[in-house]
């Protein structure tokens, strides 16, 4: 009776397992439900602009905007854009809100709805000025590009930009003055790699890190040589107790390491003299 | 003989220095914290914020702001937004606290009123001696 | 002076007697081997598993704001938070690996036959209690890793048709794992699963002294003689006494297991931090490979890979019940599994099976 038992659920196991289809299957019924697995959003701006039916040029930009840092924060097309992104019919009204594609002349007050700090300082800076007056110079677009915005770097300022309306050295100037803080932020952006791969949870350095460099960057859009060079000590000082606190984690992953070594020692070395003393006495 | 009370010897020291090994980290483990970093407070005069105006200080190392708000009295919150770290500034003429770097927006009791942040600030322990402020 | 502490003592309890009938005169089978300490490494696994747990009771902090931040403070503020939490990771899975090995021994030499049934299935019943505290104990940091593999693993009762949804409610306290789930898990891991475990385990102790502790087929000259059909206390007159013999088998592989604890936190210390256990639960965010510890992962890939959600489960009821009853079912009277080609077979095919599936479910 038992072995029947148990042979028919080894049989009934078998063909169970050749069968196919189930990792979509699985998907559907335990992780679509909307108590399980993240909410899609809906966004009407979305599904227009990359369907077939758009022309190629608007087609391109929500793959452009997928790629980007603001993508990645969920920084979406109305938060730039406004109109509706949840109702079709009204994305791209008046009434919600929609601006438009903003000319050049309008591109740092639409960027600056919510980076203000750095719309502030430009607008007091030489390329501000420039745009104001003449209506030609560099926007944030020109260095940032427009939807696949990528984090700053320093190689944003290079010779074939920044070489466009005057020589490349007053470019280079700025470069160097950078240079030593940005370097420096570049080494904290390693070692914190490096605390997360040892499992530390780094949020409060990165918030550090985050803080003190988006004042720097934010600095850099006076165009203002010497006021960057004059600030640069402030923040290799603020920028040097991120370090420290760094090093001082990395010091102690090590002495942690040492103390449980230390610990398995005494283990090893108790059970090796346990087993001599098992060992009956040669008498 | 000598080889088995060698032996038993041992064990008892390493099984000693095991035991001290963990005794060390239990106590220091449960042992209050040596002195809560005893908050220096801050002292500021009455007379040195005019209604409507604010000043910015630093309490335990957090930079921080103390408003004197027209019709609401005197509030101290720390400076540091809850979004991404940057520090607020304060925006008179719309009475509110602003962050630069993203455009979180806080009224002046500290909560959120757009943005990024998902918090809202953390607001200092203030009170009134005199004429005198005491944070912390 | 440790005489007179002795003599009191032996007028109050007896204590010449206890220790002579617990201790120096309990005998061992002459041919018992080193796999008989593995229950009681696993009872010193729950022992290290109680008192590092008791030290993270007293700074971990039980809601869904601030369990997340108490457990980095554990492991970076706190003096020797780490140790204890360490010890308390490692060693759980440490456990559940000794619990397995000692499982797979006792089937293997066949000590789950009659008299003996009975501690088969409190094993298996221990064996669930582990698991439960695995399973509870795991969504306690609240990390993305717990939150997500605890969505997973409580959706599981859906499929089963009528009383599944209500289940897995009352599981999860709602809809979604929430602070109610949080809260509920941890009065379990921390307040029923303990002594449920303690009372299984005394069960199952009582049990082992009081039938006698069961001779391995191999190398004894003769069988000995089965079926019983009265009371019959097993004992060994010609082995070994348990005090020293034994106790340093005991003491061996006590000392084996903590080593081993040890080297793991020493040179893996993120073995089982993947990237997702190192950051806060979001709700909003599923990371891309979610699946469960390594113990579960086995009947996880197979709910995955039956079609029938409802058929998938019943196997598993099916096969687990099998697994908790098998002395019921293999009353053949032969211990010796060498002896046995047709259960060594399926043994191995079952075996072989489960690791296949766990290697599958990691992916």
């Amino acid at each position: 009776m038992r072995y029947l038992a148990l042979s028919l659920m080894m049989v009934m196991m078998l063909p169970s397992f050749a069968a196919a289809g189930y990792q979509e299957d699985f998907a559907r019924e335990f992780l679509s439900k909307t108590w399980a697995g993240e909410r899609i959003e809906e966004n009407a701006c979305i599904d227009c602009h990359s369907s077939d039916q758009m022309k190629p040029a608007f087609r391109e930009i929500t793959d452009e905007w997928k790629k980007s840092w603001h993508a990645k924060n969920n920084v979406f097309c109305q938060d730039c854009h406004g109109g509706d992104p949840k109702d079709p019919s009204l994305s791209m009204t008046h009434q919600r809100g929609f601006l438009g594609a903003p000319d050049a002349r309008q591109v740092p007050e639409f960027c600056g709805k919510c980076h203000i700090g750095i719309l502030k300082n430009y607008l007091e800076s030489g390329h501000g000025k420039a745009l104001r007056s003449t209506g030609k110079g560099p926007n944030c677009v020109v260095c940032h590009g427009s939807h696949n915005v990528q984090p700053a770097n320093i190689e944003i300022i290079n010779e074939q930009r920044c070489s466009k309306c005057h020589s490349y050295e007053r470019a280079k100037v700025m470069k160097q003055a950078l240079f030593l803080v940005e370097k420096k932020a570049g080494e904290i952006t390693d070692g914190i790699k490096a605390l997360r791969r040892a499992g530390i949870y780094t949020a409060e350095q990165e918030r550090a890190l985050f803080n003190t460099q988006a004042e720097f960057r934010t600095l850099f859009h006076t165009v203002d040589v010497s006021l960057v060079n004059e600030r640069t000590d402030e923040f290799t000082r603020k920028l040097g107790a991120i370090e420290r606190d760094i090093r001082g984690t990395f010091i102690e992953l090590r002495s942690r390491k040492n103390f449980s070594a230390f610990l398995m020692a005494l283990f090893s070395g108790m059970g090796v003299v346990i087993f001599l003393l098992s060992r009956p006495p040669n008498k | 003989m000598k080889r088995r009370s060698f032996l038993k010897g041992l064990l008892a020291f390493l099984g000693t220095t095991t035991l001290v090994s963990f005794v060390y980290p239990i106590f220091r483990y449960l042992a209050p914290p040596a002195g809560t970093e005893t908050s220096k407070t801050v002292v500021i005069a009455k007379r040195d914020i005019p209604l409507g105006d604010a000043r910015e200080i630093v309490f335990n190392n957090v930079p921080a702001i103390v408003l004197n708000r027209p019709g609401k009295g005197l509030i101290a919150v720390s400076r540091v937004c809850t979004h991404l770290g940057c520090l607020v500034q304060y925006d008179a003429a719309n009475m509110r606290l602003v962050c630069p770097c993203h455009a979180g927006i806080y009224d002046l009791e500290g909560n959120i009123v757009s943005g990024p942040p998902p918090k809202p600030l953390p607001k200092l322990p203030l009170r009134v001696e005199g004429e005198t402020i005491v944070i912390g | 002076m440790w005489e007179r502490i002795k003599n009191w003592l032996e007028v109050r309890i007896g204590l010449d007697d206890l220790v002579r009938s617990q201790v120096t005169d309990y005998r061992v089978p002459k041919n018992i081997n080193i796999f008989y300490t593995l229950g009681f490494v696993a009872a010193i696994g729950y022992l290290i598993q109680v008192l590092s747990g008791i030290m993270l009771l007293i700074h971990y902090v039980p809601h869904p704001d601030h369990a997340f931040k108490s457990v980095q403070d554990i492991m970076l503020k706190v003096p020797f938070g780490w140790l204890f939490r360490q010890m308390h990771v490692v060693g759980s899975n440490l456990m559940i690996a000794a619990i397995g090995l000692h499982m797979l021994t006792v089937f293997l030499m066949g000590n789950y036959k009659r008299p003996r049934e009975l501690t088969w299935v409190g094993g298996a019943l221990l064996l669930l209690v582990t698991i439960a505290f695995g399973f509870s104990g795991y969504l306690l940091p609240w990390t993305q890793l717990s939150y997500w593999a605890t969505t997973v693993v409580t959706s599981i009762p859906t499929a089963v048709p009528v009383v599944g949804d209500v289940v897995a409610r009352v599981l999860r306290g709602g809809d979604q794992v929430t602070g109610t789930t949080l809260s509920r898990f941890f009065a379990f891991h921390v307040s029923v699963l303990p002594p449920l475990f303690l009372i299984l385990a005394g069960m199952h102790v009582f049990l082992i002294k009081r039938i006698g502790i069961s001779a391995t087929p191999f190398g004894l000259p003769a069988e000995e003689k089965r079926p019983w059909t009265e009371y019959h206390k097993k004992s060994h007159a010609d082995g070994y006494p348990y005090y020293p013999r034994f106790f340093q088998m005991d003491m061996l592989m006590v000392m084996v297991y903590l080593a081993l604890m040890f080297f793991l936190i020493t040179v893996a210390p993120n073995l089982f931090f993947p990237e997702e256990a190192t950051v806060p639960a979001d709700p909003f965010r599923t990371p891309p490979h979610v699946h469960p510890e390594w113990y579960l992962l086995a009947p996880y890939q197979m709910l995955r890979i039956i079609p029938n959600k409802f058929l998938g489960i019943i196997i598993q009821l099916a096969l687990f019940l099998l697994f908790l009853l098998w002395p019921f079912f293999d009353t053949e009277k032969e211990k010796n599994i060498m002896k046995r080609p047709m259960l060594r077979v399926l043994f191995l095919f079952a075996f072989v099976l489960w690791v296949i599936l766990m290697f599958w479910g990691g992916y």
